[in-house]
C-alpha cells in the first residue's frame, strides 16, 4: 500500500485558497449572529415584552430576530459563492488529473484497451468528490458557527447555563469523534468489500461463457456468494456503528435539554428568568440539535467517501515513464531532404522484464525510398516493429537508426521526419481540415491538401461530410472512413518516412490498393505492416516474421526461402490479383 | 447452487417486459426480511410517537417548573424517559435499517448471480454489456435493497410532521392558522428550486459528457498520439470545455444557494411568526410559556413534511432500480435435464437439423453433422459463416431454436449440466481467466486439478516455458502478469487440456500462436491429452489439413464435408483461408470477449 497523498495535496489546496476561506468565515459569522439573536431575541421578547404585558416590545425583539434571519439568508448567498470558489477548483484539478493520467497511461501502454473506468472516474467519481467536499465544508462550517452563536447566546443569557449545557455537549462530541475513526475504517472496509464484489461480478459477466464452458458454475457461485456475504457483513458492522453514532448524537443533542430541565429549579433560584429558560431551550433544540444532526450524518458518510474517492483519484502515476514525452527538439533538427535509410541492429524488445521478447535480435535495413511490407501471423510483433521504428517504443537491446541517428520519441510538435498510422485510426471531433493537418507542423497549402485527399481517395467522403471545414463526428464514421482520413493525414505530412501499421485493414481491397499505391508513389521510404497478403505483391521487398525467424527478400526469393510465406501466398494465389 | 436450480425450475413464465417484475421482487425482499422489517417499523413508530409527545410533555414540565408546582419532578422524570426512549429508538432504527438493507442487498445479489450463471452467455450479452450487468447487480441492487427500510421508516416519517400539525391545532387554533398560511409559500419555493436546478444540472452534465467524450476519443487514438508526440496538444483539446464546466458548476451552486437561502429563511420565519402570535396570546393569558415552547417545536416538526415526501421519492427510485434487476431475472435460463451420459462413451457428436436464430436472422440453418467418436473435425468458413455458433451449439453454450444435439446417443438438453461439463470442454480465442494465480487459472473447471495435472496440461499447451519465466512461476498472480494474446490462448488451452473429457472444442483457440508452437500443441494434443473427439474452428489451412475431416460452413449451412485435400481443389474453399491475420474479428464469440476484443496486434 502506498502512502496516501491526500493529506499533503489537501493542505496545499487549502493553503492556496486562504482568501476564499477567510471570506467564507466572514459570511458564516452572520450565521452566528442569526443563531445568537434567535435565542436571545426570544428570551428578551418574553421577559421584557409578552410576560411583562408589553406585547409591542415583545414583537419588536422578535422583529430583530426576524431581521437577523433575513440577513442570515442573505449570507447564505455569499457562503455559496465562497463554496463554489472552493469546490469548482477542486473538481477542475481532479478532472485535469484524471485526463492527464488516462492519456499518459494509454500512450504508455497502447496495447491495453481503453477502459471505461476512466469515464466513471471523470464523471461519477469526480462528482462524488465535488458533492461530498461541498457538503462537508457546508456542514462543518455551519456547525462551528452555529455552536459559536448558541454558546455566546447562552453566556449572554446566564453564564450558569454554560455549566449545564457544555459538559454533555462536549461529552457527546467526544463520543462522536471516538466513533469517527472506527466508522471510517468500517466504511472503507465496506467500500473495499463492495469493490471486491464488483470486481468478481465484472469477471463473471465478462467471462460468463468460460464459466459455463468450464462447468465451474458452482465454484464461481460459491466464491461470489462469499463476497456478497462479506459485503453484507461489512454493511452490518457499519450499521452497528451508525447505531453508536445515534447514541452520541443523543448525548450531545438531547442530554443538555434534559440536564437543563433537571437543573431548572436551581437556575430559577439563582434568578434565571422564564424567557432566558425558553431562549436556552430554543438554542438547544432549534440550533444545536439540527446542526449536530447534519454534522454527524455528513462526517460519517460523506467524509469517508470523499477520502476514498480522493485517494483513488490522486493515487497512481501522474506522469508515468514518458516513453513518448515532450522531449527536446532533437527530432526537428533531424529533418533532411531525401528519404531516409532505416537500420535495425540486433534489436530486442519485450513488453515486460519477465515477458518473452516479442522482437529478438532483429537486423534489418530499409533503403532510402524503398517500399517494405511486413507480413506474419497476428501477435507476432509486426506492430511492435513499427512502433520501434517510429520511436514510440525503445528497444531493450540494440538500436534503431534512421538516417544514421538513433530514433528518439517525438517531441511537442508533429515530426517532420516520420509518421506512423496505426490500425485504430484516430479522428477527433473537429473539422476535416484540422484532422488532416494534424501531422503538419507548418500547415499545408490548399494544393497540397487537394493532392493528398485525391491521392488516397478521400474526395467522396469529404464531399459527403460537407467540405473541408465541415465538422466531423467520429462516431458517425465507419472504421474504413476513419482510416481514409488518417491515411490522408499521413500522405499530407512532410515526413519522408511513413509507417502504415495495418492502416488499411477496414478498406475494401480496391480502396486499399488505391491508398497503398498513393503511398508507393509518394516520395519517401515506406514500411507497411500488411493486413492482407495481397499488400506484399506491391512491395519492393517483404519481411516475413513467424515468431522464430525473420526472413526478408523479394516476393520471388521468399517463395523459395519461407515456408510460412509459401503457405500464406499459396492460399492467396486463388485471389489472382 | 440450490438457488440456481430453483430459478431454473421456475415454472411460471416471467413477464417479458419486466413490468410486473420490480413490484414482485420488492415484495419478495420484504418477505425475506419480514422480522427485521417489522422490528424496524415498530422502532420508527415508537420514535415518531415519542417525537410527537415530547414537545407537549416538555412544555408542560416547563410550566410546572416555572410555577414551582408539585408535579414538576414527575413531569421532568417523564421527559427524561421520553428523551432516553427517543435516543434508543433512533439508535435502534439506524442499526436495523442498515442491517435490513444489507440483508436485502445480499439476497437480491445472490438471486441475481445465480440466475446469471444459469443463462446462455449470448442471452446475458443481449441484456447488456458486462458493465451493465454488473451495475444491475451492484448499484441497482443496492438502491433497490433500501426499499424495505424505506417502507418501514417512511410511514413513521410521515407521522411526525402530520402529528406536529395536529398537535399545533390542538394547542392553539390561531397558531395553526398562522402556520398553514406559511406552508403554501414553502411549497411554492421548493418547486421553484427543483425546476431551476434540474436545468442547470442538465447543462453541467452536457459539458461533462463533452469532456468525457473527448477523452475517450483520444484514448482510442493513443497509438497515433504516441507516435505523433501530441499528448500536450490533446490534453488542451480535451480540457478545453473545463472553464465552461466551471461556469455551469458555479451557476448550480448559485441556484442551490438561493434555494437554500429561501428554505433557510422560511422555516425560521414561520416559527418566529408562530412565536409572535403566540406571544400576543400569552400576554392575554390564552397560552402558557410551556405551550408556546411546544407550539414552536410542533411548527418545526410540521415543516419537516418535505423530508417525508423525499422518502417517498426514495421509494420510487428503489422501485426503478429494482426494475433493472428484475429485468435480468426475467431472462429465461438455459434448458437442462437430469440424465447421465453413458459411461465410457467415445464422444460421438451428432447435430440433427440444427437452426439457431439471432436477432431475427438464422446464423445456422438446418445443420446436419456427425462427428464420429475419437475423430478430429475442423470447421472452416468465412467470417460470419456461423463457425463460433456451431461451436457453441455443440458444447451447449447456447440453446438451439430447432433441431437436436446428441452426444453418445443422448439429447444434450436431457443431460445433467454438471455431468455434461465434466465431459465437454472448450478452449477459446480469447479466454477469460479466473483465479488468483496462473495455477488456479489452469485448474479452473468442474473439479480442481492437481498441481501435477496443471503442469502436464501447461506443457502440452506450450505454456510451461513462459510460465516458468514468470517471477513466481505457477504461483504468479494472474493480475500482475502481462500476458500477450498468444500466452493467454495457451493458458486457455492448458485449462481445457487439464479437464479434457470425451469432447473438446477448440474455438479458434490457436489463432495467436505462431506456426511452430501451433504444430507442437497440435502434436501434444494427440499424445499428452486424454483422447476424445475434437471439434476445432480453424482459420489456417494447416489446421484444417491436420484434421480427419473438414466441415465447410457458408452462410449458416454446411456447404461441403470432406478432407482438406479433397476440398482444396475448390477455389472458393481456398479463398476461405485468404484473409491474413485478424482472425475472428468480425465473428465475436457468443459471450463477447470483453474490452480486450478490439483485435490488438503486437
Amino acid at each position: 500500500m502506498s502512502e496516501s497523498r491526500v493529506p499533503v495535496l489537501a493542505r496545499r489546496f487549502l493553503a492556496r485558497r486562504r482568501r476564499v476561506l477567510v471570506r467564507l468565515a466572514g459570511w458564516s459569522l452572520l450565521e452566528s449572529a442569526q443563531t445568537f439573536l434567535g435565542g436571545y431575541g426570544v428570551a428578551m421578547a418574553l421577559d421584557h415584552g409578552f410576560l411583562a404585558g408589553r406585547a409591542g416590545i415583545g414583537l419588536a425583539w422578535l422583529a430583530v430576530a426576524a431581521v437577523a434571519i433575513v440577513f442570515g439568508g442573505w449570507a447564505t448567498g455569499g457562503i455559496f459563492r465562497g463554496l463554489a470558489d472552493l469546490v469548482e477548483p477542486l473538481r477542475d484539478g481532479l478532472v485535469r488529473r484524471v485526463a492527464t493520467r488516462a492519456l499518459t497511461e494509454a500512450i504508455d501502454a497502447p496495447a491495453r484497451a481503453a477502459d471505461s473506468a476512466v469515464v466513471s472516474r471523470l464523471t461519477n467519481q469526480s462528482e462524488i468528490a465535488r458533492d461530498s467536499f461541498a457538503g462537508l465544508v457546508l456542514v462543518a462550517r455551519s456547525f462551528v458557527f452555529t455552536a459559536l452563536g448558541a454558546l455566546f447566546g447562552l453566556a449572554a443569557l446566564a453564564p450558569e447555563l454554560l455549566v449545564v449545557v457544555v459538559p454533555p455537549l462536549v461529552l457527546g462530541l467526544a463520543l462522536f469523534l471516538a466513533t469517527l475513526l472506527p466508522m471510517a475504517a468500517r466504511q472503507r472496509a465496506f467500500l473495499d468489500a463492495d469493490e471486491a464484489l464488483s470486481g468478481q461480478l465484472g469477471m463473471v459477466a465478462t467471462g460468463l461463457r468460460d464459466v459455463l464452458a468450464g462447468g465451474a458454475g458452482e465454484s464461481v457461485a460459491a466464491r461470489t456468494h462469499a463476497l456478497i456475504d462479506a459485503e453484507a457483513r461489512a454493511a452490518r458492522s457499519l450499521a452497528r456503528w451508525a447505531g453508536a453514532r445515534a447514541i452520541a448524537l443523543g448525548v450531545a443533542g438531547q442530554l443538555p435539554v434534559l440536564l437543563l430541565l433537571v437543573s431548572a429549579p436551581w437556575l430559577l433560584d439563582r434568578g434565571l428568568t422564564a424567557g432566558a429558560l425558553l431562549g436556552a431551550l430554543t438554542y438547544l433544540t432549534q440550533a444545536l440539535l439540527p446542526a449536530l444532526h447534519t454534522l454527524m450524518q455528513a462526517l460519517g458518510a460523506a467524509g469517508t467517501r470523499l477520502l476514498v474517492v480522493l485517494d483513488r483519484l490522486t493515487s497512481g502515476p501522474t506522469s508515468a515513464r514518458r516513453r513518448a514525452g515532450a522531449l527536446g527538439p532533437a527530432d526537428a533538427a533531424g529533418a533532411t531532404g531525401g528519404p531516409p535509410r532505416v537500420r535495425l541492429r540486433r534489436v530486442t524488445f519485450a513488453y515486460g522484464p519477465n515477458a518473452a521478447p516479442v522482437v529478438r535480435d532483429l537486423d534489418l535495413t530499409v533503403e532510402p525510398g524503398e517500399h517494405l511490407v511486413v507480413v506474419g501471423p497476428s501477435g507476432i510483433g509486426k506492430s511492435t516493429l513499427a512502433a520501434l521504428v517510429a520511436g514510440v517504443l525503445v528497444p531493450d537491446r540494440g538500436e534503431v537508426l534512421v538516417d544514421g541517428r538513433p530514433v528518439r520519441p517525438v517531441g511537442g510538435e508533429p515530426s517532420r521526419q516520420r509518421v506512423l498510422i496505426p490500425q485504430q485510426a484516430y479522428v477527433f471531433g473537429a473539422s476535416v481540415r484540422e484532422n488532416l493537418l494534424y501531422l503538419c507542423p507548418d500547415g499545408a497549402s490548399a494544393a497540397a491538401l487537394a493532392a493528398a485527399t485525391d491521392a488516397v481517395g478521400l474526395g467522396p467522403l469529404i464531399d459527403r461530410l460537407g467540405g473541408l471545414d465541415a465538422p466531423v463526428d467520429p462516431a458517425s464514421l465507419s472504421q474504413g472512413e476513419r482510416q481514409l482520413i488518417a491515411l490522408g493525414r499521413a500522405h499530407l505530412s512532410p515526413a519522408p518516412l511513413v509507417l502504415l501499421d495495418e492502416a488499411t485493414c477496414h478498406l475494401d481491397p480496391a480502396a486499399e490498393r488505391r491508398a497503398e499505391r498513393a503511398f508507393a508513389d509518394r516520395p519517401g521510404t515506406l514500411i507497411v505492416v500488411a493486413h492482407r497478403i495481397s499488400s506484399a505483391r506491391r512491395a519492393d521487398r517483404v519481411l516475413v516474421l513467424d515468431g522464430v525467424h525473420a526472413v526478408c527478400g523479394t516476393h520471388r526469393e521468399l517463395l523459395d526461402r519461407s515456408s510460412l510465406y509459401r503457405d500464406l501466398v499459396g492460399d492467396w494465389h486463388s485471389e489472382r490479383i | 447452487m440450490a438457488a440456481i436450480r430453483r430459478t431454473a425450475a421456475r415454472t411460471e413464465p416471467a413477464p417479458a417486459d419486466g413490468t410486473d417484475g420490480p413490484g414482485r421482487l420488492l415484495v419478495g425482499a420484504l418477505r425475506h426480511s419480514a422480522g427485521r422489517t417489522s422490528a424496524l417499523f415498530a422502532c420508527s413508530v415508537g420514535a415518531a410517537a415519542v417525537a410527537i409527545a415530547l414537545p407537549a410533555v416538555l412544555g408542560h414540565a416547563l410550566d410546572l417548573l416555572l410555577d414551582n408546582a408539585a408535579g414538576a419532578r414527575r413531569a421532568v422524570a417523564l421527559c427524561a424517559i421520553l428523551i432516553v426512549a427517543e435516543v434508543v429508538f433512533d439508535a435502534a432504527e439506524a442499526l436495523l435499517s442498515g442491517i435490513t438493507t444489507a440483508r436485502t442487498a445480499a439476497w437480491l445479489r445472490r438471486l441475481g448471480i445465480d440466475h446469471v450463471l444459469s443463462l446462455a452467455p449470448h442471452r446475458a450479452a443481449e441484456r447488456g454489456t458486462p458493465g451493465d450487468l454488473v451495475t444491475r447487480l451492484t448499484g441497482n441492487a443496492a438502491e433497490a435493497s433500501t426499499a424495505p427500510a424505506t417502507v418501514a421508516t417512511g410511514l413513521a416519517a410521515l407521522f411526525v410532521p402530520l402529528g406536529g400539525l395536529i398537535a399545533l391545532a390542538v394547542i392553539d387554533l390561531p397558531l395553526f392558522a398562522v402556520f398553514l398560511a406559511g406552508v403554501p409559500l414553502l411549497a411554492w419555493l421548493l418547486r421553484a428550486f427543483v425546476r431551476d436546478s434540474s436545468d442547470s444540472v442538465a447543462r453541467y452534465q452536457r459539458v461533462q459528457a463533452d469532456i468525457a467524450g473527448r477523452l475517450v476519443e483520444a484514448l482510442g487514438g493513443s497509438r497515433t498520439i504516441a507516435a505523433a508526440g501530441s499528448s500536450a496538444r490533446e490534453l488542451d483539446r480535451i480540457l478545453a470545455p473545463l472553464p465552461e464546466l466551471g461556469n455551469q458548476g458555479r451557476r448550480m451552486w448559485h441556484v442551490y444557494g438561493r434555494a437554500m437561502a429561501g428554505a433557510g429563511i422560511l422555516v425560521p420565519l414561520l416559527t418566529t411568526a408562530v412565536l409572535a402570535v403566540g406571544g400576543i396570546r400569552l400576554t392575554h393569558g390564552d397560552l402558557t410559556v410551556g405551550e408556546l415552547l411546544a407550539a414552536s417545536r410542533y411548527a418545526l416538526l410540521a415543516a419537516g413534511l418535505g423530508a417525508g415526501v423525499g422518502q417517498l421519492n426514495a421509494l420510487v427510485r428503489s422501485r426503478a432500480a429494482a426494475r433493472r434487476t428484475a429485468e435480468l431475472l426475467a431472462v429465461p435460463p438455459m434448458r437442462s435435464g437430469t440424465d447421465p451420459l453413458p459411461a465410457h462413451g467415445p464422444g460421438r457428436l451428432e447435430l440433427r437439423g440444427v437452426t439457431v436464430v439471432r436477432d431475427g436472422t438464422a446464423v445456422l440453418r438446418d445443420v446436419h453433422l456427425i462427428v464420429p467418436g475419437g475423430s478430429t473435425v475442423a470447421v472452416v468458413g468465412h467470417s460470419g459463416a456461423g463457425k463460433s455458433t456451431l461451436a457453441a451449439v455443440a458444447g451447449r453454450l447456447t440453446d438451439v431454436d430447432a433441431g437436436t444435439v446428441w452426444l453418445d446417443g443422448v439429447p444434450a438438453t436431457e443431460v445433467d449440466p454438471t455431468r455434461w461439463r465434466r465431459e465437454v470442454g472448450y478452449a477459446f480465442e480469447r479466454p477469460a481467466l479466473f483465479g488468483d494465480t496462473i495455477a488456479e487459472a489452469i485448474g479452473f473447471g468442474p473439479y480442481a486439478s492437481s498441481p501435477g495435472e496443471v503442469e502436464v496440461a501447461a506443457e502440452a499447451a506450450g505454456a510451461d516455458g513462459f510460465i516458468r519465466l514468470l517471477p513466481k512461476g505457477y504461483a504468479a498472480p494472474l493480475s500482475g502478469a502481462p500476458l500477450s494474446g498468444g500466452e493467454l490462448q495457451r493458458l486457455g488451452l492448458a485449462r481445457a487440456f487439464a479437464h479434457a473429457g470425451r469432447l473438446l472444442i477448440l474455438d479458434d483457440a490457436t489463432s495467436s500462436l505462431d506456426s511452430v508452437t501451433e504444430l507442437r500443441v497440435g502434436r501434444a494434443l494427440v499424445r499428452d491429452v486424454r483422447a476424445g473427439t475434437r471439434l476445432l474452428i480453424a482459420h489456417r489451412a494447416s489446421s484444417a489439413a491436420r484434421a480427419d475431416r473438414v466441415v465447410w460452413l457458408e452462410a449458416g449451412r454446411v456447404r461441403a464435408l470432406g478432407t482438406h485435400r479433397e476440398l482444396w481443389d475448390v477455389p472458393d474453399y481456398r479463398a476461405v483461408f485468404a484473409d491474413l491475420g485478424d482472425p475472428g474479428a468480425a465473428e465475436g464469440s457468443a459471450a463477447g470477449a470483453g474490452p480486450g476484443a478490439a483485435g490488438e496486434d503486437r
